[in-house]
Order: C-alpha cells, then sequence, then structure tokens
C-alpha cells in the first residue's frame, strides 16, 4: 500500500503514545519540539487554511524554528473552516463541538482521518492519570454511549476506554439522555457488597444532577477502596453551578470516593489528547499532592499566553491558554482557547471556561441575547 | 480607604465586617450588612423624607441635586478628585475616559437639564407641588403626581452614572431611596450622596447606597417589603427573581440588557463626508469601552456611496486608532481578551475560506472592526470590538434587527437624508426606541424615554380632581 503523506510520521507518533505516558516516558524539550515542527510543516503542507493562515503571520517552517512560535488557530476556528490536513471528505471520524450555550452559532467539526493516533493517546493519558496504581476498575460511564452520540469526541472518548480497558461489570448508565438511576445504584450496590472498586466516568452537570438527586432520597454509597472518578467539562447552564469544593465534598460523602481519587479531565473538542488533575498520580507516585494542577501526557504542552498579545508567558504567570498537540497531526497542533490559567511549572491549574461571564456593563453579551431568544417566544 | 456606602441610621455596632478591595493605591469598602441593620437604615430613610423631601418644593430638590452635581463636575473639588482616583482602578475605564463620563453624566444632574426632564414627562412639574392643570391644559380637571414613599433601586453592571441618574430621578419623585450598587461600580452614587449631603443634609438623610452581592436574597427581601416601587438593572434571571419576589402592588421598572447599533447611509459616504462619519462612529463605540446599553455592536452601511462599507470600515479603523491617546481603552478580564482573540480569529478564518470578510485589529486588543459582507445580525463580544456591514438600500436594515425587538435600544443614524421619517418609522415598529445620530448615541439626553418609557411618569400615581363644569 501506498505510503500518504505523514505516515511515517504518524507510525513514529503512534509508537511514541503506545509506550504510555507513565513515569520514565518523559519527552525531552528537544525531542518535542523537534516532532511538534515537524508535525507543523506538515500540517502547513496539507491544511490549506491554516497554511493561509501561518503565509499571512510569514510564520512558515522556513521561519519558525520553535515550537512556542507555530501559529495557534483559535478554537472558533473550528467552526468556520475544515482544518484538515488532507481531504476532509477521507476523514474517518468527525467530532462536532456541542455549542450548548450559543443555541445559534455553527458547531465546531474535528475531521479526524486516522483515529489509531487519538486512541493510543487517550488511553495513554488515562491510564497515566486515572489508573497510575495499575488497577483494573469496572468503568461505569454516566457519559452517552457513542452509539447514542456518534460525534461526541467524549462519548467515542468513554467508548474506547471501556472497549479496551472495561473488565466486566463495566457499562452505560445513561439512555435517550436520562441516567439510569436505578442500573446505576445495582451497580453500586454489588460493588460494595463484593469489595471491588469502581471508576465512574461523567461529566460534571451529569454528577450534579445525579448526586442531588441521591441527596434527595437520602441515598449514599460507600465504595470500596480504590474506586474512583473521572469529571469533566463545565455546567454550560445545564445545571446549577457547583463550587469545586462542594462538588469534591459531594463526591465523598454520597459516594465514599476520596479527593485524592476525583481525577477531573480538561479536554475539548478542539483537542485529541487531554490533560487530568495531577491529584491521584501524585499520591501514587509521591508527588507534591498540592497544588491541585492539570498534567498531560507528555506529547501535549500547555503554554500561558499573554491576554493582550498572546506571546507565551514564563512559568508562574496567569493567561490565557495555548495547547500544542501532536495527537492533532490530522488537524493543527497548536490550538489557542479561551480559556484562563495559570502555569505552575510541572503543569497549570486551570482557572475556568469562563469568556466574558460577569457582563460589565448594561449592553447585552452575545450569550445573553442568544439564550434569551432561545427561551423567548419568536 | 474609600467609604462606599451612605447609611443614614446605620449605627455604631450595626458593622462588624467590611468587604474590602485594594486596588493598586485604592482601598475601598463598603459593611457587610445584616437584615436588622437594613431594616433599622430604611426606618431612617423614610423618617428623614417625611422631614424634608415630603415637604420640599420640587424646586427647591432641583437645586439642591444641581448644587451637588456641581461638585461633582467640578475637578478642583474634593469628591470629584476622589472619584477620578477611584473609577479607573475600580471599573477598568482609563483615566480620560472617567473624566470624559463624569463631565457629560454631571450634566445630566444640573438644573437645566433637570427642568426639561420634569416638563418632559409632566408638562408643568408644579403636578408635583400641589393640584394644578398638568399637561392636560383644557381638561376638567387639576392633577397631582405623587411619587413612590420608598424606592429600591438595583444596579448592574460598571457604567459610572447610571446609578446616580437613577437616584436623581427617584428624588424628584420626592422617594425616600436605597441604591444597591455591584461591586463593579460602587463609587459614584455614594459621592454623590455625600455631595447632596454637604448642600442638602435634609434631602441626602433620604437616601442610602451600599453595596452586597447580587442576589443575597435576606437583604433583597428587607428592601422588597418596604419599598412601594423597585428600578431594577440587570440581566433577565435577576429581573424575573426581583419581580417575582417584590410585594403586589409595587411599580416595577426594569431595565434589562439592551443591544444598539448604527446606520450609514449613502449621503454620509461621499469623499468628503465620510471620514467625519467614521470619526462620530469611533467616538460611539470607544465611550464606555463599548459596554453601554447605547453602544453600537453593529453598524450598518449603505452601498452606492463614493466610499464602499469595506471602505468605510477601514476608516473606522483609523479613527478608533486616533482615538487611542485622546480616549484609551481600559483594562479588560483576561476572559475578555480571549473573546476578542477567538472573534477576530472566526472572522479571519471566514476570510480565508473565501468569506467577503476583512479585520483590522489595533495593537493587542485596542480594537477591532471586522468588514464582514454577510448582513445577517451580528453580536460584538464588545471592548471595541465593531462589525461593519453592507446593505443595498437602508431601510433593508429592519428585517435584519426585528428578531431582536425586545432588546433594540439605540439606532444611530447618519447619511439618511430624506429617508430618515420612514427609517425611524420602520426601526420604531421593529422595536427601537431611540434614534439618534452616532454623537449623542452614548449620552441620551435627560429627558430621554429611557427603553420607551418616561422613567418619572412610569413611578408617578395621578390624583385627579375634578372640577366642576363651568357656567
Amino acid at each position: 500500500m501506498a505510503l500518504r503523506p505523514g505516515d511515517e510520521l504518524r507510525q513514529e507518533l503512534i509508537a511514541l503514545f503506545a509506550a504510555g505516558a507513565g513515569p520514565g516516558a518523559e519527552l525531552t524539550e528537544e525531542r518535542f519540539g523537534a516532532l511538534a515542527l515537524r508535525v507543523f510543516e506538515h500540517q502547513f503542507a496539507l491544511n490549506r487554511p491554516y497554511g493561509a493562515y501561518c503565509r499571512k503571520r510569514a510564520l512558515t517552517p522556513a521561519t519558525v524554528d520553535d515550537w512556542r512560535r507555530i501559529p495557534a488557530v483559535p478554537t472558533a476556528a473550528f467552526k468556520e473552516v475544515a482544518l484538515v490536513a488532507g481531504d476532509a471528505s477521507a476523514a474517518r471520524v468527525v467530532f462536532r463541538t456541542s455549542g450548548t450555550t450559543r443555541g445559534m452559532e455553527r458547531r465546531g467539526a474535528h475531521h479526524l482521518l486516522d483515529p489509531a493516533l487519538y486512541h493510543a493517546s487517550l488511553l495513554a493519558a488515562f491510564e497515566a492519570c486515572v489508573l497510575p496504581d495499575g488497577a483494573r476498575p469496572a468503568l461505569l460511564s454516566l457519559i452517552p454511549s457513542p452509539a447514542e452520540v456518534p460525534d461526541s469526541s467524549l462519548s467515542h472518548m468513554a467508548g474506547v476506554l471501556l472497549e479496551r480497558l472495561g473488565i466486566a461489570g463495566s457499562g452505560w448508565f445513561s439512555r435517550a439522555g436520562s441516567l439510569d438511576h436505578a442500573g446505576l445504584a445495582t451497580a453500586l450496590r454489588r460493588h460494595e457488597r463484593e469489595g471491588t472498586p469502581a471508576c465512574l466516568l461523567g461529566t460534571s452537570f451529569a454528577f450534579v444532577h445525579w448526586l442531588d438527586a441521591l441527596q434527595a432520597q437520602g441515598e449514599r454509597f460507600a465504595l470500596p477502596p480504590g474506586s474512583r472518578l473521572m469529571d469533566t467539562g463545565g455546567y454550560k447552564g445545564r445545571s446549577r453551578d457547583v463550587d469545586p469544593g462542594e462538588m469534591r465534598r459531594a463526591y465523598a460523602e454520597r459516594l465514599g470516593i476520596p479527593a485524592s481519587h476525583q481525577v477531573n479531565e480538561y479536554g475539548m473538542t478542539e483537542l485529541l489528547s487531554q490533560y487530568y488533575d495531577a491529584a491521584l498520580r501524585d499520591l501514587v507516585l509521591d508527588g507534591p499532592g498540592e497544588p491541585r494542577r492539570k498534567i498531560g501526557p507528555p506529547w501535549l504542552r500547555a503554554l500561558v499566553t499573554d491576554p493582550e498579545t498572546l506571546e507565551p508567558l514564563p512559568e508562574g504567570a496567569t493567561g490565557i491558554l495555548r495547547h500544542v498537540d501532536l495527537a492533532n497531526l490530522d488537524s493543527v497542533l497548536a490550538v489557542q482557547t479561551e480559556d484562563l490559567g495559570t502555569d505552575v511549572g510541572d503543569g497549570f491549574l486551570l482557572l475556568g471556561r469562563a469568556p466574558g461571564a460577569t457582563p460589565r456593563g448594561c449592553s447585552i453579551a452575545a450569550d445573553l441575547l442568544l439564550g434569551a431568544l432561545r427561551d423567548s417566544p419568536p | 480607604m474609600i467609604d462606599c456606602f451612605w447609611l443614614p441610621g446605620l449605627q455604631e455596632g450595626d458593622v462588624t465586617t467590611w468587604e474590602t478591595r485594594e486596588l493598586g493605591d485604592v482601598g475601598i469598602r463598603w459593611p457587610v450588612l445584616r437584615p436588622e441593620a437594613l431594616r433599622r437604615v430604611l426606618a431612617a430613610i423614610a423618617d428623614a423624607r417625611q422631614g424634608e423631601l415630603a415637604r420640599a418644593p420640587v424646586a427647591d430638590i432641583v437645586a439642591a441635586i444641581d448644587a451637588a452635581a456641581a461638585r461633582l463636575a467640578d475637578p478642583a473639588d474634593p469628591l470629584r478628585a476622589t472619584a477620578e482616583a477611584a473609577l479607573p482602578p475600580v471599573t477598568g475605564y482609563s483615566p480620560p475616559m472617567v473624566r470624559l463620563v463624569l463631565d457629560r453624566m454631571a450634566a445630566d444632574w444640573r438644573a437645566p437639564a433637570l427642568e426639561r426632564l420634569l416638563r418632559a414627562e409632566l408638562g408643568d412639574p408644579a403636578v408635583l407641588d400641589g393640584f394644578a392643570p398638568g399637561s392636560g391644559a383644557g381638561a376638567r380637571r387639576l392633577v397631582r403626581a405623587t411619587g413612590p414613599q420608598l424606592a429600591f433601586h438595583v444596579f448592574a453592571g460598571n457604567v459610572p452614572g447610571v446609578a446616580v441618574t437613577s437616584i436623581v430621578r427617584s428624588l424628584l419623585l420626592r422617594s425616600a431611596t436605597l441604591g444597591k450598587t455591584t461591586s463593579g461600580e460602587p463609587v459614584l452614587a455614594p459621592l454623590f450622596a455625600r455631595a447632596l449631603d454637604s448642600v442638602a443634609p435634609g434631602i441626602a438623610a433620604a437616601l442610602a447606597v451600599t453595596c452586597w452581592p447580587g442576589g443575597t436574597v435576606v437583604l433583597e427581601d428587607v428592601a422588597l417589603a418596604a419599598a412601594d416601587a423597585v428600578v431594577v438593572y440587570g440581566g433577565q434571571e435577576p429581573l424575573r427573581q426581583l419581580g417575582a419576589r417584590a410585594r403586589p402592588g409595587t411599580r416595577f421598572l426594569d431595565h434589562g440588557p439592551r443591544y444598539s447599533f448604527g446606520v450609514v447611509g449613502r449621503e454620509a459616504l461621499g469623499r468628503g463626508s465620510a471620514s467625519a462619519v467614521a470619526e462620530a462612529v469611533a467616538r460611539a463605540v470607544a465611550t464606555f469601552d463599548q459596554q453601554g446599553c447605547v453602544s453600537p455592536h453593529v453598524v450598518y452601511a449603505e452601498e452606492g456611496g463614493e466610499i464602499d462599507p469595506p471602505a468605510f470600515a477601514g476608516l473606522v479603523a483609523g479613527a478608533l486608532a486616533a482615538l487611542e491617546d485622546e480616549l484609551p481603552r481600559g483594562r479588560i478580564s483576561g476572559g475578555d481578551a480571549a473573546a476578542i482573540h477567538q472573534a477576530r480569529g472566526s472572522a479571519e478564518f471566514r476570510a480565508i475560506a473565501g468569506a467577503a470578510v476583512q479585520v483590522h485589529a489595533g495593537p493587542g486588543t485596542s480594537f477591532t472592526v471586522a468588514y464582514d459582507a454577510d448582513p445577517a445580525f451580528a453580536i460584538s463580544c464588545l471592548n471595541r470590538f465593531l462589525w461593519v456591514k453592507p446593505v443595498p438600500e437602508l431601510l433593508q436594515v429592519v428585517r435584519h434587527v426585528s428578531p431582536y425587538r425586545a432588546f433594540l435600544q439605540t439606532v444611530a443614524v447618519a447619511g439618511a437624508g430624506e429617508r430618515l421619517q420612514a427609517l425611524a418609522s420602520a426601526l420604531g415598529a421593529a422595536g427601537a426606541t431611540r434614534i439618534t445620530t452616532f454623537a449623542a448615541a452614548p449620552w441620551p439626553p435627560a429627558e430621554w424615554h429611557h427603553d420607551g418609557r418616561g422613567p418619572l411618569v412610569e413611578l408617578l400615581r395621578w390624583t385627579d380632581l375634578e372640577a366642576p363644569p363651568p357656567d
């Protein structure tokens, strides 16, 4: 079979990811930089809109020799054009952003020519951060299955996790948009009885709804030691906003899962690798534990950038997060987000996803107007 | 430390905790109120109203407010100096912007503006002092206008002066007034109260101003129980919540968030005229860093003039760049800056994909003008981000904005020529409540129908004295 452009690079990356993201898997600055520049060269050549964007800035493989200077594409651009390093019609998977808070907006699309890279990356990062002790708990997913929501990257990810890591007793507990409370309770009681650990996967808003329901019923679980959970995403107006500290207490109180075993994931449709809380990994590997920072696999790096200029800032600074993800081989590796974070050296503190959250003046903000239009009769 | 509160009746021992903010050289504070302390304050301002405010002729109230406003208008006055020092770090606006806003807003609280407001709304302000023919000259009755006994104002946002304007209207109606500010702009209203106290302590004793976090139900309920009028600025959710909890029969005046835009006709797009219009557009966008409800999100430019819409966008960008020294953009949050970068990037990729889009970006996030040939309605991320869109004919603007009728407010118009009346009628039918020039857009006159309503009349109760028919 003829090699496609980038296949050699793809195989090299898959091999790198497959070696895992655990201890000893660190990538040197030089090696990461060299790989990033090769991915950039590949995308500059094959991703036409991205190439045009780079040429406008006179930042091309000929002029960029530092991975930090690779032009970053704003996440909003995924809504405007197909950012594919290759032929979009050949994509085997297309993920779409949810667009829950801005009903009128177009949804962003992320095209994957070959999902193998994505799978290798997500498995390695999940194992390193959610299963750093080598445990293999049953995976109980509050996330809808990929069969239900095929264009959701989160559902796809949960699908891969269950398929590749899910031992007997793993399963889906969200159907047709609602949580299977009874099924979940039965499964958790079994774990309690048999003393086997469970790993719950869900969005933060699904957990809030579920914990509210448990509280209303006065129900609580005492899951066996080694049980853990991965929660992800903001609340996006789909449940009440909950303070992270309150959430951690509720997880401990209602489920018996201690804070060290609550691992928050930070990911986005536009990135094929994910960050996680360092908490559990720190516990297992004797890491610092505090602050509760986000870490990713070695092939995913975060830059904190100046809010005015988007220039990378030194360690310790707070600014807008940019991610450089080698798993994004088929799209763009450098993604400029709307999220704010503080660099703490071996990771970053995520300050939230709240662009313009507090309206300052009396003019209407986009979210407010669109939300109001959605709620009011035409 | 600047005291950002004015609470007559507050007693020693009422305050055990303070909310303080250190912002560079400036510290501000206000007390963390308990419900019983707020109750005492409300009782005190209600009592004080009986003493002077309820009896004073309206001309005396106008004179008192005028004298207080004169202090805030005077650059040499210490209260004005405090406002100039505190507002930039607290609100984020640049010092020149703060001075401009203080000058323009204070002018609205001076006697000539107040007299215009009273005449515009009441015909004859004498109806506030006793029975008079009012505006219904020729009618066979006399009328008297009575304001609320106690009005509770809930402010939002950080545009300085909006709170004081609302308080001034309330005092003109002889209402004891409680104003709740936000941490985004807790400064100016208490300074106004202090200025009023220095010239008319009896009237200032009927006014209370402080800050607490929005949605503090225990305090809001105390205020709602005492008030017979509620004036609320803010988002839809706070409006709904306060409206639902107000006492039955309470006058409820809500000012939700609004959307404003501009229209430039081909008569203003000549080679000689377009620059001046672009300059006025730039000022309308730059003022309040576009955060006012009066600030335009988008300007529709008509095709067929000597300067076409894309070129006009370039002129506006040039004018915004030229304003940077005189009226610099203020400090914005990282999230607001991120929103600007996203909007710019999004527009740039539309252009790369072949859409007729051009982005004119100032240094950093200072300003952005994005021309987009798609005439569909657009919402700006604000902080000096303007959309410019083409329309083949001015009146076609109406169909793009009419779905948003419930939110429309100010439309700034230039170059409509003889079509102004027809355009204004169509825009009015589409929901707009104010049609003006770009130069005037940021500064509605004191007597404007704020969001389409008379701010005094809406709060008044009329008493008719029907005279026997003449022989």
